[in-house]
């Protein structure tokens, strides 16, 4: 059993908080897996997500009386700062980071007893169903749809992009309740069971290769409304409520840090250090992630404070993906005519993987927001031009 | 800029000190008057140097031991931003931390106490007069061009400094000079014999001038610093130069966005007030991510520069980064907000063309984002 309601993480001086999670890591995180080039399976996972789960870290946001950590937004930021800096890969951790607060927060005490230490367990793995094919951007005019019928909803239409949904037991989905009224207002948030009669789950593959996300159609499927989170038709303003203190782990350097490095290897192996043209282009985007380093403190120092986020965070998801995409796109460049090469290039005894960059860029300005739509948020609530 | 400080009372002082900065700056120094001055023969007022003296402005980075207030950076970054927001010509930033700092850096005792004595009570407005190339994207502190050589009559400084601010009215100049191989650093008076200061029209109607020492006779009482001592205190001097100058840069960049918005927000075409189209809004989130991006960065260098036990390498590298952020973010605010204004933001009677002009200007002054970026990639390659 765990150490978690004996421990007042908070109580730790910072520093030795971070050795001591660094300790962790280091002594347990298998070393193959570390940097993984894509989102890691379940399977691959697993064995680590039990790790943390016995040792009572697998969610460390949470309060402890649930089985969390109980971390304060500035232990939280430690905590993530290290994984990245050992390159901890994801599991499929919508339950720890999305579904699991949500319940807290808004759940019912029943759907907190079922849900939540299964998730702590490793028993549930939840994905999230939003985006539909005609609701991306505008996400609120989803239409799959759920009819009240007796103690049960019916649950009707499709969601997609849902990631890691092959490897999900669960569902946490927006659905219509009710057409009459204002699109934002007639969405609530269902949970559903992937044994339910009706779901089916259909990956997708990406022009990478990879079956990251899928597709989940519902029909006729039959949930009862003690899966119905919050209110009726107060769904929308519930998902809304996750996208604070999150959005801002979307904006983290340290993934143009790792291009970054990626670039500069290459670079030396090609012997690019002495070309003035890219030693040019490369300070610019060194400036550019140490910069943003810099904006990403200061949002971390403001949640920090015990402030809440703003609009203003969007700034730093903008930044973050296409400083990204920048480096991965000089990744392509600098190699030429090698530009192409699925896998690995050799380069003066260097090996130099081209486009696995390449390719997690792309959805990184899309996925969260894209940044079109982070650039709508910026532009009605932080500078205040109205469409 | 302040919540970088731990200290929460310095915080609540530079906030207060903010304010009465930007009441005074708008009082005293509307934008008219420095349109006024556009055309005049410094480019700049003594008097409102007086004025700033009497605030105790002139004296506000200068310690206590020199007469002066021995506030650090960051209440200097408060009066130094009222007062580019209001464009403001006088040349704060060159006499005020440029060349008092590079002053202060150095040991001569008699020398730096009547200097820094005159800057205080406002009397004295001293450039640096450093830079050898004209138009160079290498920024090189060591002086080459320019040497102070012994002769039989004395030492005996000869050669051409260019880019020098304030480059009208300047009372005297903080002079790097090579002196074997060594750099030294000389105090020369601007009327003293074989001086000669040609002013070059700057964009914003101020002027930089080029400096022709023409064997000028040095006594060892102006010499500020010789070799290691004079590059260290030269270095620190620059790079603090540059922080501030960013300072400027990023109270342009907002005010010129600020402008920007309102002009969105206000004219109508087509029906509507063109900030509500797409394609405009987000060319304005761009201007704001630069100018939030150089805020970042420049809370962190402030801090850097307010504390002493910073490594060189570590402060010129901060330096150079957000001279090179301030820089292209303030040309880039320049240019957008002229095309986003259309043909009113091209007139020279809108005040968005103070803002450009001095965006200009202190863009290329001290190397300008490319300049600097190659600055930094040469300390990252020393640093490792």
């Amino acid at each position: 059993m765990s150490t978690n309601q004996t421990t007042d993480w908070n109580a730790l001086d910072t520093d030795i908080f971070r050795q001591t999670v660094r300790a962790f890591f280091e002594q347990n995180y298998p070393a193959e897996m570390r940097y993984p080039k894509t989102r890691l399976r379940w399977a691959e996972i697993k064995d680590w997500y039990m790790t943390l789960s016995k040792k009572g870290w697998v969610a460390p946001s949470w309060p402890q009386v649930y089985g969390g950590m109980g971390l304060s937004p500035e232990k939280l930021i430690v905590f993530i700062e290290e994984q990245e800096r050992w390159g901890v890969g994801r599991a499929p951790d919508m339950g720890i980071t999305m579904i699991g607060p949500l319940l807290i927060q808004y759940g019912s005490e029943e759907q907190q007893q079922k849900y939540l230490p299964k998730i702590i367990q490793g028993e549930n793995i939840w994905c999230q169903g939003y985006s539909e094919p005609n609701a991306g951007s505008d996400l609120a005019s989803l239409r799959t749809d759920a009819v009240e019928d007796g103690d049960d909803f019916i649950i009707n239409g499709q969601k997609t992009w849902t990631t890691l949904a092959q490897d999900a037991t669960h569902i946490f989905l927006l659905a219509r309740t009710d057409k009459t009224v204002k699109k934002q207002e007639g969405i609530s948030f269902l949970l559903a069971d992937f044994t339910t009669p009706g779901i089916t789950v259909r990956p997708i593959r990406n022009i990478a290769g990879h079956e990251e996300f899928c597709e989940v159609f519902f029909e006729n499927v039959r949930v009862p409304k003690a899966n119905l989170v919050g209110g009726l038709n107060q769904g929308w303003g519930i998902a809304k409520a996750l996208l604070g203190f999150e959005r801002i782990f979307l904006g983290s350097p340290k993934q143009s840090q790792y291009a970054l490095s990626r670039v500069e290897e290459a670079a030396h192996a090609l012997g690019l250090f002495g070309d003035q043209g890219f030693v040019d282009r490369y300070t610019q985007l060194q400036l550019d992630v140490a910069d943003l380093s810099a904006l990403y403190v200061r949002f971390v120092e403001q949640v920090k404070r015990g402030e809440k986020l703003g609009p203003d965070v969007s700034m730093l998801k903008v930044w973050a993906a296409e400083t990204f995409s920048r480096l991965a796109n000089l990744l392509v460049e600098i190699t030429g005519g090698s530009g192409a090469v699925a896998g690995d290039i050799e380069v003066n005894g260097k090996k130099i993987d081209v486009l696995t960059s390449f390719y997690n860029a792309r959805p990184a300005t899309i996925y969260g927001g894209s940044s079109e739509i982070q650039r709508n948020i910026l532009a009605a609530s932080v500078l205040q031009l109205r469409s | 800029m302040t919540s970088d400080y731990l200290d929460t009372e310095r915080q609540d002082n530079m906030r207060m000190l903010a304010e009465s900065a930007q009441t005074f700056a708008i009082k005293v120094s509307p934008l008219t008057r420095a349109r006024g001055l556009r055309g005049s023969a410094s480019g700049f007022d003594r008097d409102f140097w007086g004025k700033l003296a009497e605030q105790g402005w002139t004296g506000l980075l200068i310690p206590e031991v020199f007469s002066g207030y021995g506030q650090g950076f960051g209440e200097m970054a408060a009066v130094v931003s009222a007062l580019a927001t209001q464009v403001a010509p006088e040349p704060v930033v060159p006499a005020l931390v440029f060349a008092s700092r590079v002053i202060e850096n150095t040991g001569n005792g008699d020398l730096q106490q009547q200097l820094l004595a005159s800057i205080v009570a406002g009397e004295l407005i001293p450039g640096v007069a450093w830079q050898e190339e004209l138009a160079g994207l290498q920024v090189n502190l060591m002086a080459n061009a320019v040497v102070a050589a012994p002769t039989n009559s004395g030492i005996q400084l000869t050669g051409e400094k260019h880019h020098v601010r304030p480059g009208a009215d300047c009372d005297g100049f903080v002079v790097t000079a090579k002196q074997g191989n060594d750099l030294s650093l000389w105090w020369v008076p601007a009327n003293a014999a074989g001086v000669k200061v040609k002013s070059v029209a700057l964009a914003d109607d101020t002027s930089e001038a080029s400096v022709h020492f023409n064997g000028v006779m040095l006594d060892e009482s102006q010499c500020l610093a010789q070799g290691d001592a004079a590059m260290v205190a030269f270095t620190r001097a620059y790079d603090e130069a540059l922080v501030m100058t960013s300072v400027e840069l990023l109270a342009l960049q907002k005010a010129m966005l600020n402008m920007t918005l309102e002009y969105l927000r206000t004219r109508v075409q087509f029906g509507k007030p063109i900030g509500s189209f797409q394609a405009l809004q987000h060319r304005a989130v761009d201007l704001l991510i630069q100018q939030e991006l150089t805020s970042s960065v420049l809370s962190q260098a402030l801090v850097m520069l307010d504390d002493g036990d910073t490594n060189a390498l570590e402060r010129s590298a901060m330096a150079s980064r957000i001279k090179a952020r301030a820089s292209d973010a303030g040309l880039l605010l320049a240019r957008e907000s002229i095309q986003l204004h259309g043909a009113i933001g091209f007139t020279d009677e809108y005040d968005l063309g103070l803002y450009v002009q001095r965006a200009l200007v202190l863009s290329a002054w001290l190397g300008n984002g490319l300049a600097q970026r190659r600055r930094y990639a040469l300390i990252a390659s020393l640093s490792i």
